[in-house]
């Protein structure tokens, strides 16, 4: 019941998706433009081969006349049969070059759309990767792009050619046979165009009733096996075994639909396709034997019959993949469209190259939308150059939202934020961001070497010279094509850490960040890949190299936010007093939840819900015997039974 | 040592193949009839070119109109019998193929939940579901198209073989000279394109992982601001990707022309030689037409096999992954004559009870105790002293490895689970929502628990006042796993579905997230409700429903370390007693 009620939802929904045509996506013109001779060239060589094509049901025919009314010696049909394969042969040349045109024309802008789409991508700010999530975004680089490259491709060609080719055979059939003949057996064919366009449109609606009932089975099963605590628990497998059954008896007969429908019309096209062939031997033999074409005219009209099935099923096909194509990119281009929230306007000064580290907070407000509440108010702190401040709080009290204003992630009102006493909005983003150094809570690293991850922040853009690999075209096992693939890429990797060479300087970060001796315990040491194809990196390993990344840049202001809470209390002490060391007279903010962490600051900051709670030093806090003061002795506490056995 | 390995594999494969088989055993009728088609279409197809063939023939004989009208008919009749056997070939065919997948399928999903926790801890969601789902789909295939049209194929090339061999001798032969060009070439085009399409799926699937991890780690980029060196390097990789596409593109375009050609080269060889033949009088221009005919669709089924091993070969992979689910036994067994205990009363006992989750890794160690009928026992202990795992024990979601759990004295290994666990209401930490409304997370999928008491157990339990200011109350949809109650709702309406269900032990996890006060306190009340004439096991975090169990129970470290009641623990100044100083102080900051 509640099933086709959705069904039913869905389907206006779609309705509703055609009737609101969205504007033809002109930024394909903008990349067609740039392949246009390519293009030229393609659709002049498929003219060609179209038109060579004519001449092959012409010479059989004409080899047929001279045999079946004996008017012909073998030299005739040897010359005939030169002719043919010399067509043929104009055929395969003309054959590669519209799919070297056309086909590498269609790749190339694939290509060209996926980079410029990521460069794009690479500027839009935190609140558009907020309300766009990167499985859908990914759907712009795999499906769309793919329909793009279809209409832009297939589609293009399927046009022409169907066009070019109908037009061409059925003046070809007109004037060297016959125009009734030509009438009688092109009606069956015009069921095929028509039928197959409405019949396009039946099976799009099926097919896509068919992908709905296979997700809904898929989030059936995904579902039920997350949810397998709370079923094994309640005793529900039969229950979910009947529900089950009845998305896959759904998905069943959707596929079914989907069969029926291509169960009958597939023998159809081949009944009418046939239908065609016996008009032709019906009326085309009555004009055989009454003398109106010879016998080789009724052989090439068969062939070009033959000729002319293709184009009309062609034609509903590339309709629907244009329509598809053009959909898709208007989709990619509404991302082409989005602004980035943050950069630099005309307020900001340009002659701003460094900062010196001082930074001044004074009325803080913020939130992330209008309707929201107030995730941080009337904050004001001054942290002097090459200070420490500590930032404290529960989660949700607005911390990393600081950390994130800091970086100009989102934008502030003038006045609220400055470095070195100029506005926050004022100073260049790149240079604000080249200047800070900022350790994420998440510790994200990239798959790529230790070596590339710690030097990611301070690597300038260098072209990488190519090697020249020998491609190989035989690799039937699965195996050693998978092998070919990983030392290719190994190999790529390999060489940015030796064209960049800054091992010396990546280790000295390491060292600061005490991960130095547990990379060197890698069997490939810096060279190790994080991530999946690596060796697994514990998070407090991840932890201490993002802090060697942070370290590496030397900048004078370093933010670390809820950075050391994965490691433990002695390497904890070590980092601190590394950076202590190695970073006087720079600004630092520590945001944590350990006290052990922060006790050794300048000045505490304490939040809650946004405002400040608390502010001072380790032993005014103390005194004051507020929430720190409470936090204090409960992980003292929790220290001595940690240490019960 | 090599072929022999692939041996192995060749009989793995066998093995796989006749494993699929038996699943369509049960539809031999349907698949025998198909076959019958399928050698009828074939037949009719070769048929066909004969008709034009013998019409041609007469035109030369300038024979009258009716012959040909003949034909004509004869023509019509074939096309009419092609219609019928195409559509009842596909029709049945695919009714079964989508009937047998569904028993799989039906079969896998009834198995994996068999299966125990152990495994669901130990594999992602992701893949079973693919399992049940991709996998299974692609079997479609293999039963509906690669059987029947391999047979088809293979009966078309020898169909077509005799054929021309009948019709005559030599040309027949001329024409098979060129099979061993086309043979090789496909086989060639076969690997080469194979071999070009994997480079171009590894690197596809390669920049894609590249760009969903650059999109969801664009953040720590901005702020490295390295956006123009990673610009430059995604160029790179799109550069890469499009040279592999291209050359993929290439070979296409160099092998498809080639084919062709050699179709030509075909037809001029059967008209070259054939005319010579026609001229000297031994076949007419009727059977030379048919050999033009034949030739060209000689070549097809050579070119549809080469396809349809490589499909073959992806349905025993996904065949494989399938299998290897259902071969997986369950850790946790049924016993074959449970012991039936009808009542529960709810006595629990714990007796020298050792677990690990693998290996010698102990989450537990020699734990022994015992909970009396309608007691309320409180578990504490800082995470990971193994809290968690007793009450996984409890409704044997794993076995333990030394000692044994008895309730009512019977060893929970010699009860039916079903009943076991009907027995238990759990209420988890994580309260798991489901898509639907709410009244189907409350009854779930049982529909024999009415409206009526969906809405008696929320009463109950207090979950009535949330749910009724709701938009559509309990038929409210609940969206992204629940993410719009707050932890508190979520609480509460586990809680009635717990009670919906009315178990005579009450195993319950309580959340750690904050609950604001409001909430809170509802829940103490329902709590209470909840646990009363219920024997009720606990891992309790809030001090109110610790210093409400009858007893207490400190675990450290994987052992119990301190029982007894909230004084009696305080008094001993031990564990607990700091436990609880951790406690006061967390609830107050």
């Amino acid at each position: 019941m509640k099933r086709t009620a959705v069904k039913k939802k869905g389907r206006k929904n779609n309705k509703m998706k055609k009737k609101e045509k969205k504007p033809f996506p002109k930024r394909i013109l903008h990349y067609l433009g740039r392949h246009k001779w390519a293009y030229l060239g393609g659709i002049i060589t498929l003219f060609v081969v179209d038109y060579l094509n004519l001449y092959i049901p012409e010479f059989t025919g004409y080899i047929a006349d001279g045999l079946l009314y004996e008017t012909m010696d073998w030299n005739g049909v040897l010359h005939y049969v030169v002719l043919i394969f010399l067509v043929a042969i104009g055929l395969m040349t003309g054959r590669f070059f519209w799919r070297y045109f056309i086909f590498g024309s269609c790749r190339k802008i694939e290509c060209e759309i996926r980079e410029d789409l990521f460069s794009h991508l690479t500027g839009l700010s935190m609140d558009f990767y907020n309300t766009h999530k990167t499985g859908d975004l990914m759907a712009y680089f795999t499906n769309d792009l793919t329909a793009v490259r279809s209409a832009v491709g297939m589609a293009v060609i399927s046009t022409f050619d169907a066009v070019i080719m109908t037009i061409m055979v059925l003046i070809k059939m007109i004037l060297h046979v016959n125009l009734e003949l030509t009438v009688l057996a092109v009606i069956p064919l015009l069921v095929i165009l028509f039928g197959g366009i409405s019949y396009g449109r039946a099976m799009k609606r099926r097919y896509e009733d068919k992908l709905q009932a296979f997700s809904r089975l898929s989030d059936e099963v995904q579902e039920s096996i997350s949810g397998i605590r709370v079923i094994k628990a309640f005793v529900q497998e039969r229950q979910e075994l009947k529900s089950f059954a009845k998305a896959n008896k759904n998905n069943k007969d959707m596929n079914m639909r989907v069969v029926k429908l291509h169960a009958i019309v597939m023998p159809l096209l081949d009944v009418l396709i046939g239908f065609a062939s016996v008009i032709t031997l019906l009326y085309g033999g009555y004009l055989v034997v009454e003398g109106e074409i010879s016998g080789g005219q009724f052989v090439a009209f068969n062939q070009y019959i033959g000729m002319l099935v293709w184009p009309m099923i062609a034609v509903g096909d590339s309709i629907n993949t244009f329509s598809q194509g053009m959909a898709s990119m208007s989709r990619i281009q509404s991302i082409f469209d989005a602004q980035p929230e943050i950069k630099d306007t005309e307020k900001t000064d340009n002659s701003i190259e460094k900062l010196e580290g001082g930074i001044a907070i004074s009325g803080l407000n913020f939130r992330y939308k209008e309707a929201l509440p107030e995730v941080l108010s009337d904050i004001s702190v001054r942290v002097p150059k090459g200070s420490t401040l500590a930032i404290l709080g529960r989660t949700g009290s607005g911390k990393t939202t600081m950390a994130n204003l800091l970086l100009h992630m989102y934008n502030v009102e003038d006045g609220m934020i400055s470095f070195d006493g100029r506005d926050i909005n004022e100073i260049p983003l790149g240079v604000l961001r080249e200047q800070i150094a900022y350790v994420p809570q998440d510790n994200f690293l990239f798959s790529d070497t230790l070596q590339t991850n710690i030097a990611f922040g301070v690597r300038k853009f260098r072209e990488l010279p190519q090697k020249k690999v020998k491609h190989k075209l035989f690799l039937s096992k699965k195996e050693s094509l998978d092998a070919y693939m990983e030392q290719e890429l190994a190999e790529r990797e390999s060489v940015a850490d030796r064209v960049y060479d800054d091992l010396g300087e990546v280790q000295e970060a390491a060292k600061m960040a005490c991960i130095h001796e547990n990379i060197m315990d890698f069997p490939k040491q810096y060279s190790t890949m994080v991530g999946e194809r690596g060796v697994t990196i514990s998070g407090g390993q991840k932890q201490r190299s993002s802090i060697a990344r942070a370290l590496m840049k030397d900048a004078p202001i370093l933010i670390l936010d809820d950075s050391l809470s994965a490691v433990d209390t002695d390497t904890e002490e070590n980092i601190l007093r590394n950076l202590k060391e190695n970073r006087k007279g720079k600004t630092t903010i520590i945001i944590a939840h350990r006290i052990s962490t922060i006790q050794n600051a300048d000045h505490i900051l304490v939040l809650d819900e946004g405002k400040m709670a608390e502010y001072g030093t380790h032993e005014e806090l103390i005194e004051k015997d507020g929430i720190y003061a409470r936090l204090y002795e409960k992980q003292q506490l929790e220290q001595q039974l940690e240490t019960t056995v | 040592m090599k072929k022999k390995h692939l041996q192995e594999d060749a009989s793995v494969q066998g093995s796989v193949f006749l494993r699929l088989l038996k699943y369509a055993a049960p539809y031999w009728w349907q698949m025998a009839l198909c076959l019958l088609f399928v050698l009828g279409i074939t037949a009719l197809e070769i048929y066909r070119p004969m008709l034009t063939g013998e019409a041609i023939d007469l035109f030369a004989k300038s024979a009258d109109f009716s012959e040909i009208a003949d034909i004509a008919v004869i023509y019509g009749v074939v096309l009419v019998l092609l219609f019928v056997f195409n559509f009842l070939n596909t029709w049945i065919l695919q009714l079964t193929g989508q009937t047998i997948i569904y028993n799989i399928r039906q079969e896998l999903f009834a198995h994996i939940h068999k299966l125990s926790m152990r495994y669901f801890d130990i594999t992602p969601v992701g893949r079973i579901v693919t399992r049940v789902t991709n996998d299974v789909e692609a079997l479609n295939d293999m039963y509906t198209q690669i059987l029947v049209r391999l047979i088809k194929n293979v009966a078309k090339i020898v169909g077509l073989a005799i054929i021309m061999l009948r019709l005559n001798v030599r040309l027949a032969l001329l024409a098979f000279c060129l099979l061993p060009l086309v043979i090789f070439l496909t086989v060639v085009f076969k690997r080469i394109s194979k071999t070009t399409y994997r480079i171009v799926r590894t690197k596809l699937t390669a920049l894609n992982t590249y760009l969903s991890e650059h999109i969801s780690g664009m953040k720590v980029i901005q702020i490295f601001s390295r956006e123009h060196e990673k610009d430059m390097e995604f160029k790179n990789r799109a550069r890469d990707m499009y040279h592999a596409s291209y050359r993929e593109m290439m070979v296409f375009a160099i092998f498809r022309p080639l084919m062709y050609i050699l179709s030509v080269v075909a037809l001029c060889i059967i008209l070259g030689a054939g005319g010579y033949t026609v001229l000297e009088g031994t076949i007419s221009y009727g059977v030379l037409y048919m050999f033009t005919n034949y030739i060209s669709s000689f070549f097809e089924p050579i070119q549809e096999l080469a396809e349809q091993f490589s499909t073959l070969q992806s349905a025993m992979a996904s065949a494989e992954k399938i299998f290897t689910i259902l071969d997986e036994e369950p850790m946790v067994m049924n016993p074959e004559h449970p012991v039936e205990l009808g009542e529960i009363r709810g006595k629990i006992e714990f007796d020298h009870v050792w677990f690990a989750y693998s290996g010698e890794d102990w989450v537990l160690r020699d734990v022994s105790f015992t909970i009396e009928p309608g007691q309320s026992v409180a578990f504490v202990g800082a995470t990971g002293a193994g809290k968690s795992s007793i009450l996984n024990l409890i409704g044997r979601y794993y076995d333990v490895q030394k000692g044994r759990i008895t309730i009512d004295g019977v060893d929970i290994r010699e009860m039916s689970t079903d009943e076991l666990r009907s027995a238990i209401g759990q209420v988890q930490q994580d309260v798991f929502v489901f898509t639907g409304d709410v009244k189907s997370n409350i009854r779930l999928k049982n529909d024999s628990i009415t409206d009526e008491e969906v809405k008696e157990a929320a009463r109950y339990v207090n979950a009535d006042s949330f749910i009724e200011q709701l938009e559509h109350a309990y038929e409210e949809e609940v969206t992204e796993r629940g993410a719009t109650f707050s932890a508190g709702q979520r609480q509460l309406l586990s809680f009635a579905r717990t009670l919906a269900y009315d178990p005579s032990i009450l195993v319950l996890d309580e959340a750690t997230a904050n609950i604001d006060t409001e909430t809170e306190l509802l829940i103490q009340e329902a709590l209470q409700k909840l646990m009363e004439g219920r024997t009720t096991i606990m891992v309790a975090h809030r001090l109110s429903t610790i210093q409400h169990a009858d007893k207490i129970m400190v675990m450290h470290k994987g052992k119990l370390r301190e029982s007894g009641t909230h004084q009696e623990l305080l008094n001993m100044d031990g564990i607990y007693k700091k436990l609880y100083e951790l406690q006061l102080k967390g609830a107050n900051s």
